[in-house]
């Protein structure tokens, strides 16, 4: 018994020995900095912490490249499941899109980003874009894969019941498709994630500062105008904490929707 | 030439004239989108595009600045190599440095690689490394998960046989461990490529002086947008030619198995 106890301890020493030890070596190498150096340091980066959640400006600008996320990537998820579920069950669609999808999928959305500022602005909308593009493939091609391997024999099985071809849809190929495209989705946000963060920093960075706002551009402003690193270490890990919850936030979905089956 | 061989000529070209028909239809609506639109500004036809791609091919552009990113992309892609293999080797095979490095793994890998932009450009400026180290970053995931995954994979049996046959700890790992997790891994470098691909754009936007995503922002700045979109086909088709290679790199080193990966 008291081995296990022992052991247990043990792991959890060694698991944060190394995150400990590096953080401590960081901040002995930014006491001996000169003053005045812009270098972050462990303790620095607390302090920045507090000001800005006092000041507010982290919550809200977090708040907005959220919204932003979450709204592209309901666009995204609209268009794409709906129309993997057509190409799932019509042949002839699948056929004829799949070559464009597949040639779009290499194009990196940063990519359409000067297009996407050419057609939108430096606004919102184009925030949008950048999201609702970068989430729009993982959705699209794991609803299709999900569709097409769905039983067929259950879809058979439902034919020969006489049930209509939209219910079929509903209650049979949807819930069968379900984990797909969850995993899909999943993937997505991951990206969405990703993607508003470059596109915002990206338009900060080419619009001259243009107020697009969220924290991709708050961290924009602390490297171009206020040349505070510890700040945009601050942002960074807001942006690790949040695609975090994320993720986590995913895994128990999946788990609550789907119970039946649990795979990786 | 009998009639059945004739058919299967047509069989054997069919996925080529579907995709052909498919990207008629895609252009057809391009060019109709375009006379709708009417700003050659936002919206070029195809035509123009075609032709400043052909007057980029001809003049080298597009190889010159393909090339640097396709270097910068190798290099990145082969230090992570070099590092995330071994480093997962150790972890897959040692319980203590599992628990020892994987915390900071899983603390670092929710930052995504633009998150670190501002900080990088800090550190390193804008150049070619800043583009290198973003890409490392994003390519070191994926491949060090997957060859966690791939040695633990690793059938205990073979390992217990050879150990009874008093095979030395060197030819193990190099005659059992290494073909056995080989797949995984080779799957983990594609993810890696995929994302880090992904990436150069948004760091060669913001943060290099050359290359495919600096030319891209350099042509939108200057309205020229058939370049623009001529660069952006230049990314797509230099990023699926480098799967292609790596697929069949993946077959020629693997050709036993595909190998199941883990999506980080």
């Amino acid at each position: 018994m008291k081995q296990t106890v022992n052991n247990r301890t043990g792991g959890i020493v060694r698991n944060l020995a190394l995150p400990a030890l590096l953080i401590l070596v960081w901040q002995l190498w930014a006491l001996n900095l000169p003053a005045g150096s812009p270098a972050p340091s462990p303790v620095k980066v607390v302090q920045t912490l507090g000001e800005l959640l006092s000041k507010g400006s982290l919550i809200s600008a977090t708040v907005q490249s959220l919204g932003r996320v979450l709204m592209g990537f309901a666009m995204a998820c609209v268009l794409g499941i709906a129309l993997g579920l057509l190409m799932g069950t019509i042949r002839a669609l699948r056929e004829n899109l799949d070559p464009i999808i597949e040639s779009f999928r290499p194009i990196a959305p940063m990519a359409i980003l000067p297009i996407a500022i050419l057609w939108l602005g430096t606004g919102t909308p184009t925030a949008l874009a950048i999201v609702a593009y970068a989430s729009f493939f993982p959705v699209v091609v794991n609803t299709v894969h999900g569709v097409s391997h769905v039983d067929r024999k259950l879809i058979l099985a439902a034919r020969t019941m006489g049930i209509s071809q939209w219910t079929i849809l509903a209650r049979v190929v949807l819930p069968g498709a379900l984990p797909s495209i969850l995993l899909g989705t999943r993937l997505a946000m991951g990206v969405a994630w990703t993607a508003i963060i470059a596109a915002e920093l990206a338009v900060g960075a080419k619009s001259g500062g243009g107020g697009s706002g969220g924290i991709g551009q708050m961290m924009f402003v602390f490297y171009a105008y206020n040349i505070d690193l510890n700040a945009i270490v601050v942002c960074m890990t807001v942006v690790g904490l949040v695609a975090l919850c994320i993720d986590q936030i995913f895994k128990v979905l999946e788990k609550r929707l789907i119970p039946w089956r649990q795979e990786a | 030439m009998s009639k059945s061989s004739a058919s299967q000529l047509l069989q054997a070209y069919r996925p080529m004239w579907v995709s052909l028909r498919a990207f008629a239809g895609f252009f057809l609506l391009w060019w109709l989108l375009h006379l709708w639109n009417g700003n050659p500004l936002q919206l070029p036809s195809p035509g123009k595009v075609f032709e400043a791609l052909w007057v980029l091919l001809r003049e080298g552009e597009i190889a010159e600045h393909a090339s640097v990113s396709t270097v910068r992309m190798l290099l990145a892609l082969g230090l992570a190599i070099l590092v995330a293999v071994p480093l997962g080797f150790v972890m897959g095979l040692s319980r203590h440095a599992e628990q020892f490095i994987g915390p900071l793994v899983e603390m670092l890998r929710p930052i995504s690689g633009i998150a670190w932009l501002p900080l990088a450009l800090f550190i390193f400026g804008v150049g070619d490394t800043l583009p290198v180290f973003i890409m490392f970053y994003v390519g070191f995931f994926p491949i060090l998960l997957n060859t966690v995954a791939g040695v633990r994979q690793t059938d205990t049996r073979l390992l217990s046989a050879a150990k009874t046959m008093g095979v030395r700890p060197l030819p193990l790992l190099l005659y059992v461990l290494v073909p056995s997790a080989l797949p995984t891994i080779m799957v983990g470098i594609r993810l890696a490529f995929a994302a880090s691909w992904a990436a150069i754009v948004a760091a060669e936007l913001i943060g290099a002086p050359s290359g495919l995503g600096f030319a891209i922002e350099w042509y939108r700045q200057l309205l020229m947008t058939p370049k623009v979109f001529a660069f952006i086909l230049a990314i797509g088709v230099v990023g699926y030619l480098c799967d292609l290679g790596l697929r069949a790199f993946q077959k020629k080193l693997t050709p036993w198995t595909e190998g199941s990966g883990i999506v980080p």
